[in-house]
């Protein structure tokens, strides 16, 4: 039984590794030639060759580097006060019920609700800073983990609470040791949806609302008509995407789900 | 010396807007050291019985006295070993068995040592660091005796442990816990629909009657131990339960059908 699980797993990635560079060539070849049909002008729409090469001076002149660490904080700025204050609240939902409830609603209303949408109120209420972005992050993703917060913790299987109350766990330590870690596999699934929703909110402000940042190089790109730089801001925040929900949001789910049980049969 | 009483314990249910009398009037005296099984048909109520024993649903009304002090609310002197899927997947085999101590403010080192006993007892030794998926279905059951054990309550309940383990893994069990019955002394009330289980284990066996539900019988099994599934000379209590049984699974199976 142990032996042949690592086994599997490390030739299973090997051919996820395979299957996702043979997708990029093929996509990169399908662009080549596009290219070199000549359908476009170049200054809409350059060869790969020409984007790695904007790739390589905006990697060497700092500005990516610097695009990429000022998104990257505001965005886990923002992102933290979200899990903060949206688990207080979640928490809030499930002790005061009637409130929990209407709350609820409201909220999934709130869940689709475009996070670009919030950005002339931010303008008007915060204004062109820091701040400013970091509201449009907060109210995209918060709402996401107040739900998840409430219904994680609602949906847990009544007989673990149960089964903690008879050994004498009550109050406080039956929170932090019963009620948080039985709901985590399904807290964490609401944990990416906010990533996701987060992410989408702090590039789409930084466009309209930053002066640095991913997003503004990107809209920078739109302004000078170069269009290379616009596919390397594209492909960088792809990328970004891509490897934190992968490699850590979907690792730690990974992870909950096996030692939670609830995965083994795969 | 009398251990636990109930005291005509009532209990209604809300079934599609009606009142279903789940339990009507049942008096139990249960004396330190019985090993008291419960039998009746499914839906009779005796679970909800085993579960206000442990404080978890409260009676409409009746009240039950543990040592002559009423009770209601769970607490670890009344420890719990649930059908199935009680333990905790996100703690180790250790921590589960150790969950009741940890609550309770036990320090570690005092901790560890009394698990160690118990899985030590259970034999587990060697799975103290697995976690709960890694185990199979018997030795899930036993973590659970374990855990309950640990607790060193002054009642053990056992809610239908064995009902979802494969038949060897029963009669393997069946004979464990009697060992450790007669080694410890605690005092157990043990909820099955399995007949022969209630004839195994208990020294007192209560039969349940159906809708409304009331103890309709108790009979008294004094026989030798370790009792084992295939010894015949149990098969006279068994007849003598499924007699009693019979007429009730009849009523109600006529009860369902209108």
């Amino acid at each position: 039984m142990t032996g042949s699980i690592p086994l599997k797993k490390s030739r299973d990635n090997i051919e996820d590794a395979a299957n996702a560079a043979l997708l990029m060539s093929v996509f990169i070849g399908v662009w080549q030639i596009i290219f070199m049909l000549g359908i476009w002008p170049q200054i809409s729409l350059p060869s790969p060759a020409m984007v790695a090469q904007t790739f390589a001076k905006i990697i060497l002149n700092g500005s990516l580097p610097q695009s990429i660490g000022v998104t990257m904080a505001r965005l886990l700025g923002a992102f933290a006060v979200s899990i903060t204050l949206g688990t207080l609240i979640g928490f809030t939902m499930i002790k005061f019920k009637g409130f929990g409830k209407t709350l609820n609603s409201f909220s999934a209303g709130l869940l689709s609700f475009p996070s670009i949408a919030w950005v002339p109120f931010s303008i008007l209420l915060i204004g062109f800073d820091e701040f400013g972005i970091m509201f449009v992050v907060v109210m995209s993703s918060i709402f996401s983990i107040m739900i998840s917060t409430y219904s994680s913790i609602r949906n847990i299987p009544t007989i673990y609470i149960d089964a903690a109350k008879n050994m004498g766990a009550k109050g406080i330590l039956l929170f932090r040791h019963v009620t948080i870690p039985a709901a985590m596999p399904s807290l964490i699934i609401g944990l990416r949806q906010a990533w996701s929703f987060a992410w989408h909110a702090i590039i789409g402000a930084e466009i309209l609302m930053s002066i640095v940042g991913l997003g503004h190089i990107l809209s920078v790109g739109r302004e000078f008509l170069d269009m290379s730089q616009v596919i390397a801001s594209m492909v960088t925040i792809f990328a970004i995407g891509l490897l934190v929900d992968r490699f850590v949001l979907q690792k730690l789910e990974d992870k909950i789900r096996r030692k939670w049980g609830l995965d083994n049969h795969r | 010396m009398t251990k636990l009483q109930a005291k005509n314990i009532v209990k209604h249910f809300d079934h599609n807007g009606n009142s279903v009398v789940a339990l009507d009037g049942i008096n139990l005296d249960v004396e330190e050291g019985d090993f008291v099984c419960i039998v009746g048909p499914s839906g009779c109520g005796k679970s909800t019985f085993l579960n206000i024993v442990a404080g978890l649903e409260k009676p409409d009304s009746g009240e039950i006295l543990l040592n002559g002090n009423p009770i209601s609310t769970p607490g670890p002197d009344r420890t719990m070993v649930f059908q199935e899927g009680a333990l905790f997947p996100w703690l180790k085999v250790i921590d589960n068995v150790e969950f009741g101590l940890k609550m309770a403010g036990i320090p570690k080192d005092q901790r560890r040592e009394i698990s160690r006993r118990y899985l030590d007892m259970m034999q587990l030794t060697k799975f103290a660091d697995s976690y709960i998926y890694q185990l199979s279905t018997g030795m899930k059951q036993r973590v659970a005796i374990a855990r309950a054990l640990a607790m060193d309550p002054e009642i053990l309940l056992m809610d239908e442990p064995f009902a979802a383990l494969d038949s060897q893994t029963r009669d393997l069990l069946l004979v464990e816990l009697q060992l450790i019955w007669e080694r410890t002394k605690k005092t157990i009330i043990f909820v099955t629909h399995n007949i022969s289980e209630s004839v195994i284990l208990g020294n007192k066996v209560e039969v349940f009657k159906n809708r409304p539900s009331k103890i309709k019988k108790e009979i008294l099994i004094d026989y030798r131990r370790p009792r084992l599934a295939e010894d015949e000379n149990l098969q006279k209590y068994y007849h003598q339960i499924l007699d009693e049984l019979k007429s009730e699974v009849i009523a109600r199976t006529k009860d369902e059908a209108q």
